[in-house]
Parts: structure tokens; sequence; C-alpha cells
């Protein structure tokens, strides 16, 4: 028990900078409230440090201490700091600001919980976890836009997790266990298991904003504070995905999983592109864009079990994806949320332009970039695991991503410039970091490669 | 030996498309019936050959859903079929005039096959499923009229009152299956002890909610509310039958204490309910209440430890009852209603019916040679043999001593002359098809008695012991007894200060009602909440379903939409060749994002901002990756 505590600190400290953000706010001391979170948060990053390499189970093996947890630690952890950062320059001011930052905290345990579940039970607990708190995240602004929002989102994320919770029941009835590893190494899985697979596909799915459980999302990143949408679109996503990983290492390959997996990476790289590109206001546009990028990390999770990429390949494309679309996000916190924003930006604030620019490239996957190593990792995941039609699709949608992204970069350059205030110094440093993030993961990743190739 | 589900399928297939094509709905119920019923005769034949065959259909896991083939299950299987099949073609006279026949077949055919399903069921899970989809076809067709508040109140009585009594079911089956460890229901017959006990006692309590026995025979004379067709097939081969037949079937798990609680019940309820009988003012009414008397003599010969006497006995009621029945509403029609009074003399106009009717009733009561003569014989050497002789006996006597005199007493009055312009005779529509069913009933209930001895080879089962004289001089004094006494004596003099009594239907009325029937309605209650909760989900369920179709036309609409697309796409691209030499480079990206952009518009179109559509498109997406995963496991 005391060694099972042990290997949980981080996630410990996380949930302590929730409630002593919150017991913050209720002194109304916001600021004390932002800086304890965020002083958990850089505790439990620094904790995590400490376990990388570890590789075991707590709690009779329903939770996993393993590569995928550590590095979600260490992905998403700092993201949130970034996130707690973007929020204290939007919110300030406002009643019950310190209730943010707690329930971005509380939202993040969901997400460790999620990344490292091994039991369903703490598939579910994480997803109602990330869920409860970001739908209150969402509802914060009060008014028509963020309500309507955040009632969608409720609506959704009710009947997906009813679903995930009906469709487990069925597995428990047919594997006896509540454990996902109990399914490793039988033959064929029971008819009832499919249901609970089914189940926790919606479930995580609608998390992860994979279409076509992706509809609440562009709603609730556009109705929601920026903020909340930056987070949004990184931490309960990651989150999800890890999951969706976790469950998935442990199935038999011959289940079909795989080539289900593979249909909803195609429909949501090519659906998210797609709506993409009709977007006039560009938080809306991100949001479809990251659909489309959940559909990458699907590459991943169908070469599982199959090619030894699959797994770096995951991990390395979520720390790439978190900088640069917290980096986007950022932009668009300091600029404006319409595509007319963004007009002659290049011009007017060159160094703000570049970062923009450098964002949008590695989303699209433009070598030296963090992206481009991600995604390049995962195509050669799918290629090794036989899935080759899957990554062709896949590049072909990088193609139509260029598209997407062109439409915001391309009037940076050409129109004229629309007058912008200053920017908090805040969001000019979450910018900064996620840029510096982005160029240098990229960098090193190709070095590192080089290395090892010679 | 896959032929065991055609006798259920059969009729089920019919119901379901009586239920799409709307039209035909007779002849389709009467198709599904009747090859039913040759299933049954050819599966009987294969097990009188001596073959008893298991059929595993996959369920649950690790509880496959088995079904039975052996001399008793086909035999019940038969009888449910040869039955159905005449009230179905006495349905088809009986209820020309009416409206709503679909619905009445459908259900009807549903029945049928619930029945057949209980009854070939080797495993309790199934019996579970069919005994409660008797007991809602049974609510649908008490209710058939159920603009009627009489009818819809019945049904509502009905319902509750066996749903209550399910509860036994539901709790034995559940012992059963925990002591056993397997739902088969042969292996769990070996089970013995006080799980014995209980179970017996719980499962007692289902079938006299099912059998209608005292104290829960209230609803049985309300039922009356519903189509006459509908009364001869629920109380001669189905709802009420279905109690007996499970307790014929669990014959062997029954302990001495469990017994003579089953016989006790039999016995009060068949003299209580035949004094009921005595005295009831409604033909149809009366019949019901005798119908429970003799469920009551079945009860009594189990008790006795002789199932078999009670399924003769079940066999011979079969036929006999469901031939009066019909030939009941073949009087309604004549005379606009089913009133003791209002059918005084009725017999001399259709003389036909009558003497079919007579010579069902002279079966009922035992008369030498008809059928119910060989049953109840059977039924009262049993009683003698019993080793609770001193109480089943005299019980099983006076409930054929009533028999007799209610009997007599409906004869009596049907035959009476009637007083000049009293009642007024109608036209029977449909009196052709409503007399090919009585005699095709009547007929069997008076020769069914010669295949009695065949049965009992076939079955195997105990006989009632060497009481053979004894019982049918005993039988018969009682029959001619009660004969003669509801001829010549007025019921209301033979019941003396009990008529009254008797007559409002519930033999300890008020307090009957109050003690049993006020927390049984609480339970009731209770549950009819539940079951609105229920009917909810299923509602929503089924709006769900309409949501899912809606989203599959959308799909349909964007996959066209795509499709043009496509097309325009290329007739784009095409474009794009041409002039890609006269344009720029960024030009041609432009061009390249607007032909893209126009599928976009199309993407947008799913995203339509309602959310029952998002959700109607992401449960169509998770049906076909649930059938794609369902489908890959089941070709591995």
């Amino acid at each position: 028990m005391g060694r099972d505590l042990a290997l949980l600190i981080p996630e410990i400290a996380v949930l302590l900078a929730a409630v002593s953000a919150l017991i913050a706010e209720i002194l109304r001391r916001p600021r004390a409230s932002l800086a304890l979170a965020m002083l958990g948060l850089f505790v439990a990053t620094g904790l995590t440090i400490r376990l990388v390499g570890t590789d075991t189970t707590v709690f009779g093996g329903s939770f996993r201490i393993d590569a995928l947890s550590i590095w979600a630690k260490l992905i998403l952890l700092p993201a949130t700091m970034l996130s707690l950062l973007l929020a204290s320059a939007e919110v300030r001011g406002t009643v019950r600001e310190g209730t943010v930052y707690s329930l971005l905290c509380l939202a993040t345990v969901g997400a460790l919980i999620l990344a490292g579940a091994g039991d369903m039970m703490f598939l579910v607990l994480g997803l109602l976890l990330t869920s409860l708190a970001t739908f209150a995240l969402v509802a914060y602004p009060d008014d028509d836009p963020a309500t309507e929002a955040a009632m969608k989102y409720f609506v959704f994320g009710s009947v997906a997790g009813a679903v995930m919770i009906f469709g487990l029941t069925y597995w428990f009835g047919a594997a006896g266990s509540t454990m996902i590893a109990d399914l490793e190494g039988t033959e064929a899985i029971p008819l009832a298991v499919i249901f609970g697979l089914v189940a926790v596909i919606v479930g995580l799915g609608y998390k992860a904003s994979l279409v076509p459980f992706h509809f609440w999302v562009p709603d609730a990143y556009e109705g929601g504070p920026l903020s909340v949408a930056a987070f949004l679109s990184v931490v309960p996503k990651v989150g999800a995905l890890f999951a969706l990983t976790q469950v998935f290492r442990d199935l038999p390959s011959e289940s079909g999983g795989p080539a289900v997996i593979a249909g909803l990476a195609v429909l949501s790289m090519t659906y998210g592109y797609l709506a993409a590109l009709v977007q006039d206001n560009v938080v809306r546009l991100l949001a479809y864009s990251s659909i489309a990028q959940s559909g990458y990390f699907l590459l991943g999770i169908v070469a599982l079990g199959e090619s030894s990429f699959a797994l770096p390949s995951i991990i390395f494309f979520a720390a790439a994806y978190a900088a640069m679309n917290l980096g986007a996000f950022a932009v668009i916190a300091a600029v404006g949320r319409t595509l007319n924003d963004f007009n002659g930006l290049g011009r007017a604030q060159p160094l703000v332009g570049v970062a923009m620019v450098l964002f949008l490239l590695s989303l699209v996957g433009i070598p030296p970039l963090a992206g481009f190593v991600g995604k390049f990792l995962l195509f050669a995941a799918a290629i090794h695991a036989q899935f080759t039609w899957l990554a062709v699709v896949a590049i072909l949608n990088s193609v139509l991503a260029l598209a997407v992204y062109m439409r915001i970069i391309v009037p940076m350059y050409r129109q004229e410039e629309v007058p912008h205030d200053a920017a908090s110094i805040w969001i000019d440093i979450v910018t900064l970091t996620a840029l510096l993030a982005t160029v240098t993961i990229g960098l090193a990743a190709q070095f590192f490669f080089v290395k090892s190739m010679a | 030996m896959s032929d065991l589900v055609l006798p259920i399928v059969f009729p089920l297939l019919a119901a379901a498309a009586i239920l799409l094509l709307r039209r035909g709905a007779a002849i389709l119920a009467l198709v599904g019936v009747a090859l039913s019923l040759a299933a049954s005769l050819k599966l009987l034949g294969a097990v009188a050959s001596g073959d008893s065959a298991t059929l595993l259909l996959p369920g649950l896991p690790d509880l496959p859903l088995r079904l039975t083939a052996e001399p008793l299950t086909a035999l019940l299987s038969v009888v449910v079929a040869a039955v159905a099949t005449c009230v179905l073609i006495y349905s088809v006279g009986y209820m020309k005039r009416e409206s709503g026949l679909p619905r009445f077949f459908a259900v009807m055919s549903l029945f049928v096959a619930a029945m057949q399903a209980l009854v070939l069921a080797g495993d309790w899970v199934l019996v579970l499923a069919a005994w409660e989809l008797i007991g809602l076809c049974s609510y649908l067709l008490i209710g058939f009229w159920f603009q009627r508040p009489e009818a819809a109140n019945a049904a509502s009585r009905a319902f509750l009152y066996t749903r209550s009594a399910d509860l036994g079911l539901y709790i034995a089956i559940f012992t059963l299956m925990g002591a056993a460890g397997t739902s088969e229901i042969a292996a769990t017959l070996n089970v013995d002890g006080d799980t014995a006990v209980a179970a017996g006692l719980l499962l007692l309590l289902a079938i006299m909610g099912k059998s209608a026995q005292i104290p829960l025979q209230d609803w049985l004379m309300r039922a009356m509310a519903g189509p006459t067709p509908v009364s001869a097939l629920l109380h001669s081969a189905t709802l009420v039958a279905a109690g007996a037949i499970l307790l014929i079937r669990v014959a062997p798990l029954l302990t001495p204490e469990v017994l003579l609680a089953i016989g006790l019940v039999g016995g009060i309820t068949t003299v209580a309910a035949g004094l009921i009988a005595l005295a009831e003012r409604d033909l149809k009414r009366l019949l019901a209440a005798s119908t429970a008397s003799q469920y009551g003599l079945m009860l009594i010969a189990v008790g006795a430890g002789v199932p078999l006497a009670a399924l003769l006995h079940l066999l011979a009621h079969a036929a006999i009852k469901s031939g009066l029945f019909l030939a009941a509403g073949e009087f309604q029609h004549a005379r606009g209603g089913t009133a003791l009074e209002r059918l005084r003399g009725v017999g001399r106009v259709r003389p036909w019916t009558f003497f079919g009717f007579a010579l069902a009733a002279l079966a009922l009561v035992g008369a030498p040679p008809l059928s119910g003569f060989f049953s109840k014989d059977a039924v009262i050497a049993a009683a003698l043999s019993a080793p609770s002789v001193a109480w089943l006996a005299p019980l099983a006597l006076a409930g054929t001593l009533l028999t007799g005199a209610y009997l007599a007493r409906a004869l009596r009055l049907l035959w009476h002359e009637r007083e000049e312009g009293e009642n007024e005779n109608r036209s029977v529509a449909g009196a052709r098809w409503m007399g090919l069913g009585v005699w095709a009933l009547v007929i069997p209930a008076v020769f069914l008695g010669l295949t009695f001895g065949p049965i009992e080879a076939l079955l195997g089962l105990p006989g009632p012991g060497d009481h053979g004289t004894t019982a049918m001089l005993f039988g018969l004094l009682a029959a001619a007894a009660g004969l003669a006494l509801g001829w010549l004596v007025p019921a209301s003099r033979l019941l003396g200060p009990f008529h009254p009594w008797a007559q409002s239907g519930l033999v300890i009325a008020g307090g009957l009602s109050f003690w049993i029937g006020r927390p049984a309605m609480a339970i009731a209650y209770g549950c009819q909440r539940l079951e609105r909760g229920l009917y909810a989900t299923v509602l929503s369920v089924g709006r769900g379903g309409f949501f899912i179709a809606r989203g599959c036309g959308r799909v349909e609409r964007g996959l066209y939409a795509v499709v043009l697309g496509t097309g325009r796409a290329s007739l784009a691209v095409a474009h794009l060749v041409r002039v890609g030499d006269e344009r720029r480079i960024d030009g041609l990206i432009f061009a390249l994002v607007a032909s893209v952009r126009g599928w976009g518009d199309r993407a947008r179109v799913l995203q339509s901002g309602w959310i029952h559509h998002s959700l109607a498109i992401s449960a169509v997406v998770t049906a076909v990756t649930l059938i794609i995963l369902l489908s890959a496991s089941l070709s591995f």
C-alpha cells in the first residue's frame, strides 16, 4: 500500500493542487489559487521525472505506472501549466476565477487516470472526472453561447458515458473481471466483450473527439473560454487516446479492432480537415483540425502489437501535438478569433507571425518541426504493421491539412493589417515556450534518430 | 433435431407477417398455427418412436437456451396447436364485424408461439421468457376492446394479479438455478431438502396466479370482458393451462409437504370456484369460474402424486372448455350479451350449437363414455390413493358434484322457454365458421377418452393405483347427484344464505379482497410504476430507432452529395489542369482550395448543430462498428 501510494505521488500532488487552489478561491485569494495550482503541477512534474523508466502496476494491476502513464504526466502536466497561464490572462478579475484553476487541475487528474488505466473502472472514473470538470469550465463565461455549448457537451458526454458504462457491464459479465489485462492471451474474444469494446470506443472516442463522436467539439471550443478550448484540445484528448492505447495493447490482434480503429482514423482525419476548410472562425477551424489530429494518433494505436514503433510514436506525437496546438491557441488568444483578425499579422508583429507559421507548419507535418517527426513515426508504425493504405490516406490528408492551415497563413502576409491591442505578457510566455518546444523537440528528435541510424 | 423450433417459429412468423402486411390477417394466422400443428404432430411422431432430443440455442454466455422434445412436451405442444387452430377458425367468424383484426390475429399468433415455447422449453430462462410473453399477450387480448373501461380494467387486473404471483416463479427459478448450477430444467429437478420445499412453494404461488386458484381467482372472471375466442384460448390451452403444465413438468421436484399444500389449494379452489359458478348470472363468467374449479381438480391430482391424472384432465378440459366457450360466443352473438337471463331459451334457436354445448358440458361433468368421464375418474382415483385421502377425496367429490350442478343449471336456463317479447334473436354473421370451430372441439371432447390409453403408454408415468371401481362409482354418483340438483333445485335455494355471497364472486368476499387483494395491489402498483418506467424506456428506445432511421436517411443523402462532390471535383481538377498554364502557381493552390472547400460544405451538412442528429449519426457509426467487430469475431 505504501509503495503504491509512493508511486502515485504525482497524481496525488495534482489533486492536492486542485484542492488547495479551491480553498484559496474560497478565501478570495485568486492569485494564490493560481500560484498554488502552478506550484502543485510543477512539483508533480518534478516528482515524475524520478519515475522515468519504471514499468509496474499498483493496486493489484488496476493502475499502470508504465511508459505511457509516465510520459502522459510529463506531457500533460506542463501542458496544463501553460493552459493555466492562458486562463489567468483570460479570466483575471472575473468572479470565481480560482475555480477555473482548480477545475483545470481536477480535469488533469482525470486525464492522468485515463492514461494509466489498467482497469475498466479507472477508465470510467477518469472519463467522468475530466468530463464533469470540463462541463463546468465550458460553461464558465455564463453567457448564451457558453451555456448552449456546455449543454451540448453535457448531453453528448452523458450519453457517451452511459453507453460506455452500459457496454462495460457486458464486458464484465462475459470476461468476469474488470481488468483490461485479463483479455490478454485469450484466443477469441467472447461476443459480449465486443459490446464492451465498442462502448469503450464510444466513451473514449467522445473524449478524444474522434469522428463520429466529435459533434460537441466545435461548439464547446467556440463557446467556452479560449484557454479552456486549448486545454480541452490537449489534455483530456491525450488522456483518452492513451487510455485507448492501454486498452488496445492487451487485445488479441485478430479481434477486428484495428480495422475499426483504422476506419475511425480515416473518418476523423478526412472529416476533420474537410470541415475545417469552410470555417471562418479560427477557433472552430482549430477545433476541426484537432479532430483530424486525433485521427493521426489512431495510426499508432492500429499498429500496436505489430510494430515496435507504435508506442513511442504515440507518445512522441502527443508531446509534439501538445506543444504546437497550445502554441497555436496562445497566438489566437493574443490576436483574435476570426480569420480577419489575422490579416497582416506577419507584418504588424513579425515574431508572433513567425511563431504562428511554425506552429501551423508543424501541425501539417513539415520538417524539421516536431509535428513532422511525430507523424513520420506514426506513418512508419502503420506501414510496419501492414496498414500501408492507412498511411497513404493519412499522407493525402496532410495535403488537405496544408490547404486548411494556408487559410490562416496566407492572409497574415497578403492582407492589410488590422490594429491589435497588446497581449498579456503571460500569453507571450506561453507562445514562446510552445515555440521552443516545437522547434527543439523536432530538431532533437531528428538529431537523435540520425545518430541512432549512423 | 432443429425441427424443434418449428412449432414456435411458424406462429411467430405469422405474427410478424401480419404486423408487416396488415392484411389477410386471419389467413396468415391460420396458416401459421396450422403449420405449427403439423410440426408438433411430426415432433410427436418422432418422439413416440422413442427419440427424445434436446436442441441447444446460443443464448447468454454459459447459459444456452434449450428446447426439449420428450413425450410430455411434444404431446402438450400438439394440444396447444390443435386448440389454437380450432379457436382461430372460430375467430374468423366471431371477429368478422370487428376492426383492429391485424392486432388481434398477430397477438393470438404470438400467444401461440409463446405457449409453444413454454411447453417445449427445456430451460428455465426460456420458461421465464415465454411465461412473461404469455402474460403480455393475455393482457393485450383481454384488453382488446380497450375502449371499454371494463375491458381495460380487466386486462390490467389480470396482468397485475398474474404478475405479482410471477414473483414466486422468479425467485423459485433463481433458487433452483443457484442450487443446481445450471438452468436446465431436468437437471434442476434433482435438488432436494429445504431448497426443494422453498422452490416448490414459490412455484405454487406463481401457478396459483396463472391458474386462478383461490385466493387469486378474481381476475379470471373479470377477464371475460375480452373477446370470446380469447377466453376459449386462455382457459383451455394457454394462459390458465400454463400454470398446470408447469406444475406437471416439475412434479418430480415436489416434496410431500409441497404436495399437500398443492392438493389443499386445488381442493379449496375446486369447491369455492364451483360455488361461485353455481351462483353466476353470466354464462361466460360461469364458465370462467368452472375453469378455476377444474384446474383445482388438476391440482388435487398433482397433490395426490399422480400428475398423469392431472395431465389427462388437462387434455380433456382443453377440448371441452374451448368448445363450451366457442358455443357461448355464438349464443352471445345471437342475443347480444352473455347474461344468463338474456340467453334464456337460446338453445332452441340455435339447436346444433346447443347440442354441441350440451355434449361438452356432459363431458365435463363426467358422463360416460365421454372424455371427461375417464379423466375425472383418474383424478378421483388419484385422490383416493393419496396419503392425504381424508382431505383430498371429499374435496374432489364435492368439486365433481358442483360441476354437475352448475352445468345442469346452465343447460336448463339455456333450454328454458323464454317469455314472450323478452329477448330478441339476432342473425349471426359468420355462423358457419363459428359452428365449424365449435364442432371441431366438441368431437374430440367426446372421443378424446379413447386416446388416453396410448397416452399413458407413451408417457410411462405412474397411474393412479387400484381404485378403479370405487372411484368410478363415487364419481358417477357425485356427477349424477350434481346434475339432478342443478336441474331441479334453483341455485338460490341450493346455496341458501350463501347465495348472495357466492354471487359476489369471492367466497370470503370483502375479506379476501381486503386481506390479499390490497397488499397484492400495493405490490402490483409498485410493479406498475416500474412498468411505466420500462414503458418510457422502451418508448425512448423506439424513438432512438426512429432517429437512427432518420440518420440513415441523412447519411444516404450525404453519400449522394459525396458522389456528386467527387464528380464535381474531378471536373474542377480537369478545369484546373486546363487553366494551370495560364495562371500563377498560387492561383492553382487557391483553386484547389476552393474545390476542396466544396467538399467541406458537404461535410458541414452533417454538422447541423442539432444534438439529436449528432447523436443519431454517432449511434449509426457505433452500430456499424459493432457489426464489423461482431462479424470479424464470428469469422475467426
